[in-house]
């Protein structure tokens, strides 16, 4: 990627300057380059496999790929297909878990 | 607005690769296999486990260069050409694909920081190369050996498993020599004997006596007098008893001292099951008394020597064992079980099981292979009507009751394809249970995983009915109906299958893959024989239920009868056999097969 030939413009310096980071970049930052992001997305892949949440959305996925023929799904489809029902069935257990970890590491980061 | 392209399907190492869009054939065409290349610097992952992105320093945040979005909802694609970054959210703005747009051509193909996936942004649609799914698996592998110098992918290859020569099948009658051979060595069958109603009776059918609570043993007899490759080697005289017993007493009389019992080198199972099969396919129709065949049987087991009721399962266990004994004794060297060259039980029930550990703290992995003579599946644990727990494997397309399965699996009704899922899943080796990591040099939290390097001939599928604890000292069956297929397709279960879906199901090959729409046949398995139990754990009686011409027949001791299917499917299934429904001839290398 360093290799490259056609970069876009580069940004004037005035526009920068003008923003200033919001809290949510700012705890948005802090949560990566501490590693805490990383660690609760793994934690919630894992709950959400353990529940079966995956399996449901990959048979949801297989089911509308079959119904509409393999030739004709794009990754916006199914992904607009399983957004409002994934969202909707993750257990509140795992949302409780994952918001208190968030919970504990903004006290931890003391903000 | 998105094109749809028709993708055509080329296999390739086992594995249906679409094909590219003419957006993706252009940017190669001009750019070669390089970006990919250059992509692996930016190539983290996360041990372990493996969840590849794109990063260009290991802390960054990516944001669309034209709104300033920072993924969430949105993804983040980074183009191949000039690395800036845009999201695309439909039914919202795409600024990747007005930045394919208005760059055009060159900055068509882009790809998922987030997910490594390479991504069309004219065709609005994900697209697949070799090249960077190959770039991509090497940075996962790369990260769980990182202090091993030297390779990265390489496995060990069970060394018993030597790719098969596949030989082309050529029917064969025989000439007049050989027609005047078969008919001066052999007898035809007294036609004579067999009444009306026992001449629409399938050959082979006949019923085995119980000798007092041998129902354990004639219900496996049973199975395996109709396991086809079992059947024609026997059939086919392959292990003639007298030329056996010949040769046994040679061996008897010329070593010096036989350790033991004398007339051990004459007990032979595999000749009892021999005059077994002739009795049994000699068309005469009263049921047959397997006496010599137990007696012999408890000359091996000796430990199971009673007229208690035994284990079925164990019983078939030994069983192979007694054959596979004796003709080891006889060649006086030990084959190796798992490519079956040993003796016939194994030739016939012997398969590779891969096992995977993977260390949780490095990602290093330690793989093993076993070879086995069945799978002993767990039942489900109760789900209590919960829907959750939907298996994605059934759904595979190929086995015909995948609706069928559906249904039931909404309801929470077990299923074997859904004990085989849950014998496949990564299994987390907890804290009380770690694993000596060769990396990192501690024991460490693992995750194992099993799946079926090799499939046998035929596959015996055990259900775990009895649970025995002796810390409480009780036993317990489980009574739980679990339902099973009458056409096994077992692709999802093998270890090329379950590597690649670690992968995120990217296309590289995989060791041992033929390249041949062979591999597909060699998957699907039918169901042949169920053996059954019913009542309680210490008073009960096992049947067979065989398959015989898509017909099935019940064999209750010395009484078969056929039976409409529905009743199989709703039996209480202990043992399941299923045999693969193609077989191929495999080149021999020896000039005369013994």
């Amino acid at each position: 990627m360093r290799a490259s030939v056609n970069r876009p413009p580069t940004p004037d310096v005035g526009d920068t300057q003008e923003k200033q980071p919001t809290l949510e970049e700012i705890i948005n930052i802090k949560f990566i380059e501490s590693g805490e992001k990383e660690r609760l997305m793994e934690l919630l892949r894992e709950r959400l496999i353990e529940c079966g949440w995956k399996d449901e959305m990959k048979a949801l996925c297989r089911a509308f790929v079959k119904k509409k023929g393999r030739n004709n799904v794009t990754v916006d489809d199914l992904v607009h297909l399983i957004t409002p029902k994934g969202r909707a069935s993750i257990p509140d257990s795992i949302k409780a878990e994952l918001l208190q970890r968030i919970r504990t590491f903004l006290v931890s980061a003391a903000l | 607005m998105s094109s749809r392209i028709d993708h055509h399907h080329l296999p390739i190492n086992g594995q249906i690769l679409p094909q590219p869009c003419p957006h993706l054939v252009e940017f190669r065409s001009r750019n070669g296999a390089k970006p990919f290349r250059a992509l692996q610097d930016c190539l983290r992952v996360k041990p372990p486990g493996g969840h590849a992105s794109i990063r260009r320093e290991p802390n960054e945040v990516p944001r669309c260069g034209a709104c300033g979005e920072s993924g969430g909802v949105t993804r983040l694609y980074a183009c191949l050409a000039c690395a800036a970054v845009h999201c695309h959210a439909p039914p919202g703005p795409s600024h990747a694909a007005v930045h394919g747009e208005s760059m055009s051509p060159g900055h068509e193909i882009a790809v998922d920081v987030d997910r490594a996936e390479l991504f069309c942004c004219a065709c609005r649609d994900q697209v697949y190369d070799r090249d960077f799914d190959a770039a991509v698996v090497l940075a996962q592998t790369a990260a769980s050996t990182l202090h091993t110098p030297s390779s990265i992918v390489r496995s060990p290859h069970p060394e018993n498993l030597r790719k098969r020569r596949r030989v082309d099948y050529r029917p064969w009658t025989p000439d007049p020599r050989e027609r005047v051979l078969v008919g001066s060595c052999s007898s035809p069958l007294n036609a004579t004997v067999l009444d009306s109603c026992s001449r629409d009776f399938p050959s082979g059918l006949r019923g085995l006596n119980n000798l007092g609570n041998t129902c354990f043993m004639n219900s496996v007899l049973q199975a395996l007098l109709h396991t086809p490759p079992l059947r024609n080697y026997f059939l086919s005289d392959r292990h003639n008893r007298y030329y056996c017993q010949k040769k046994s007493t040679v061996v008897n009389n010329g070593s010096k001292s036989n350790a033991g019992n004398p007339t051990d080198s004459r007990i032979c199972l595999a000749c009892d099951m021999d005059e077994m099969f002739s009795a049994v396919f000699s068309g005469d129709r009263t049921p047959y008394s397997p006496a010599k065949f137990l007696y012999s049987w408890w000359q091996h087991a000796a430990n199971l020597a009673s007229y208690e009721q035994q284990d079925a399962h164990e019983f078939f266990i030994s069983m192979l064992d007694g054959i596979h004994e004796k003709v080891e004794k006889d060649r006086r060297k030990t084959q190796s079980q798992g490519n079956g060259d040993c003796c016939v039980a194994h030739r016939v029930f012997s398969g590779i099981l891969r096992s995977d550990v993977m260390c949780m703290a490095c990602g290093f992995t330690s793989t093993t292979y076993d070879p086995c003579v069945d799978i002993s599946l767990d039942l489900e644990p109760n789900q209590g009507g919960s829907a959750k727990m939907v298996s994605t494997k059934s759904n595979h397309s190929c086995n015909g009751e995948a609706d069928h399965m559906n249904l039931s699996q909404n309801c929470g009704t077990s299923t074997l394809m859904g004990c085989l899922d849950r014998f496949t899943r990564p299994e987390r080796l907890g804290s009380d249970q770690k694993f000596f990591c060769q990396q990192c040099q501690v024991r460490q939290e693992s995750l194992k995983q099993m799946s079926i390097r090799k499939l046998p001939l035929v596959s015996c599928f055990h259900i775990k009915r009895f649970e025995h604890s002796s810390i409480r000292k009780m036993s317990r069956k489980v009574d739980r109906y679990l339902q099973f297929p009458f056409s096994l397709d077992m692709a999802p279960y093998l270890s090329s299958s379950i590597l690649r879906s670690r992968f995120g199901n990217r296309y590289f090959p995989f060791d041992g893959d033929e390249p041949d729409a062979s591999n597909k046949l060699s998957s699907e398995f039918e169901l042949f024989a169920v053996v059954t139990h019913t009542g309680k754990l210490d008073a009960g009686h096992y049947v067979t239920y065989l398959r015989l011409s898509n017909q099935w027949y019940k064999c209750d001791d010395a009484w078969v009868t056929e039976v409409n299917e529905s009743i199989v499917r709703a039996a209480q299934g202990y043992m399941m056999f299923y045999v693969q429904k193609v077989l191929y001839y495999k080149a021999s290398e020896k000039r005369v097969v013994p």
